[in-house]
């Protein structure tokens, strides 16, 4: 059995690995469509000669805005001997790294838009076809989650206080499933057909990977703490498969012709960035002038928050 | 079964999803008892205001075609319409028809036509 603390400092290598690939795969993102494309927008020829290669330039800075936050709390970590902090480091990292891609690809495409050459399409569809949970339900992994988890509960009561909080978080994941089932975008009428198969794609990898991470909750339900090598050898696993199932979806992506939809509502006007209140859009995020805005009078909205508070609350009384 | 939004379509957006539902109810992809989306998510999906929504299942209702049942959302009702009467009817279909004339389509032009749109 490896100690814990030669596992966290593999743990953190592994995680550089893991970093430098993912480095590299983002700083392509904005080309990966070839030179007359920033990400999704189609740009002038001489784009990059000019504007672009700036945007493209703080793009890349903010890339690196993770190894900037990670380096001094990774040496501070080191030089007090305390690996096993590394971690929960690792935890946080991932996220942080997550949100800032997601942030900057969201700023990039907005800076970039004023260059566009394209205008929104005109016409959209929007696909009326009911879909449930049930239909994208894998049986034999819910019947084993099940199992695993009653038996857990019934053999395993002296860890109830861990136990009740991997339960919610099992809970969350599954009103997050929901949400990706029931979530529909309109696509343009233009190869319609290619954008419902990205969409449906994407949908499935994202239950896919959702449905992993019930698997590892499951697991520590299960063997509560679980040992080291378990997660080293799961997230070893989960990277090899994340990382073909994404290079499958990267290649679908790009048979759909990125366009820019019809702002129907007027986003901009209503949206005031981060939360704003407009029952009148129902939708969970309004596209505003700085950004998504979270919609508080969206129900899925409202269900969040209260997830959130009740994860606060269970942790407290923890 | 889809639902087309064309900005470019000088019909407003709630008689397009009327129109569009009405279609799809027509054309037998929309049988009697199914569901219909709520106007909340069908709104919120197609990222239009709440009322535009509501206006189109309150036509289509009016027209006897669905019926909206609080809280549970709405169904089909009929796939014949009440709203118009048979005579009506046939007097569009000649207001149409004359219109298609003068536009110069042959009658085997607005046969194929209205075959193709019964298909």
């Amino acid at each position: 059995m490896m100690d814990p603390v030669r596992g966290s400092l593999v743990l953190y290598a592994l995680f550089w690995l893991v970093r430098i690939n993912g480095c590299i795969r983002r700083g392509r993102q904005p080309l990966l469509r070839g030179r007359e494309w920033f990400f999704d927008v189609h740009v002038p020829p001489d784009f990059y000669d000019g504007a672009g290669r700036r945007l493209l330039h703080h793009y890349w800075m903010r890339m690196m805005m993770p190894f900037a936050v990670d380096i001094p709390i990774a040496t501070w970590i080191i030089m007090s001997g305390r690996f096993v902090w590394l971690n929960g480091l690792v935890a946080v990292l991932g996220v942080f790294i997550h949100i800032n891609h997601l942030i900057s690809v969201d700023l990039a495409e907005r800076q970039a838009r004023k260059f566009a050459l394209d205008e929104p399409v005109a016409a959209v569809m929007l696909s009326l076809t009911p879909r449930r949970l049930r239909q994208y339900v894998n049986w034999k992994l819910e019947l084993a989650l099940i199992v695993t988890t009653v038996s857990a509960l019934i053999w395993g009561r002296e860890h109830w206080k861990p136990l009740a909080i991997l339960l919610y978080l099992h809970v969350g994941l599954v009103y997050v499933k929901h949400l990706i089932v029931a979530w529909r975008r309109p696509v343009p009428r233009e190869q319609a057909e290619e954008h419902m198969a990205v969409q449906e794609a994407k949908r499935k990898y994202y239950l896919a990977t959702l449905d992993w991470w019930r698997g590892v909750l499951t697991m520590q339900v299960l063997v509560w703490p679980a040992p080291f090598v378990v997660w080293f050898v799961f997230a070893i696993v989960a990277t090899i498969v994340v990382e073909i199932k994404r290079k499958q979806l990267a290649r679908l992506a790009l048979r759909a012709r990125p366009v820019i939809m019809p702002d129907l509502l007027d986003q901009a006007k209503i949206a005031r960035w981060p939360l704003c209140y407009a029952p009148s859009a129902p939708l969970l995020m309004l596209k505003g002038a700085r950004g998504y805005s979270i919609n508080l009078a969206n129900t899925c909205a409202v269900i969040g928050l209260a997830y959130v508070a009740g994860f606060m609350v269970l942790g407290h009384a923890l | 079964m889809l639902l087309t939004i064309d900005t470019n379509d000088p019909r407003p957006i709630y008689t397009q999803v009327a129109d569009g539902i009405k279609e799809l109810i027509a054309r037998g992809k929309l049988a009697e008892g199914a569901p219909l989306p709520p106007v909340r998510q069908v709104a919120a999906d197609l990222g239009v205001n709440l009322n535009t929504i509501a206006t189109a299942y309150r036509t289509l209702q009016d027209e006897g075609l669905i019926v909206i049942k609080h809280g549970s959302g709405a169904v089909v009702a009929s796939r014949t319409t009440t709203e118009h009467s048979p005579d009506e009817l046939i007097r569009q279909l000649r207001a149409a028809l004359t219109d298609l004339v003068l536009a110069g389509f042959s009658t085997r032009k607005i046969l194929a036509l209205v075959a193709r749109e019964l298909k």
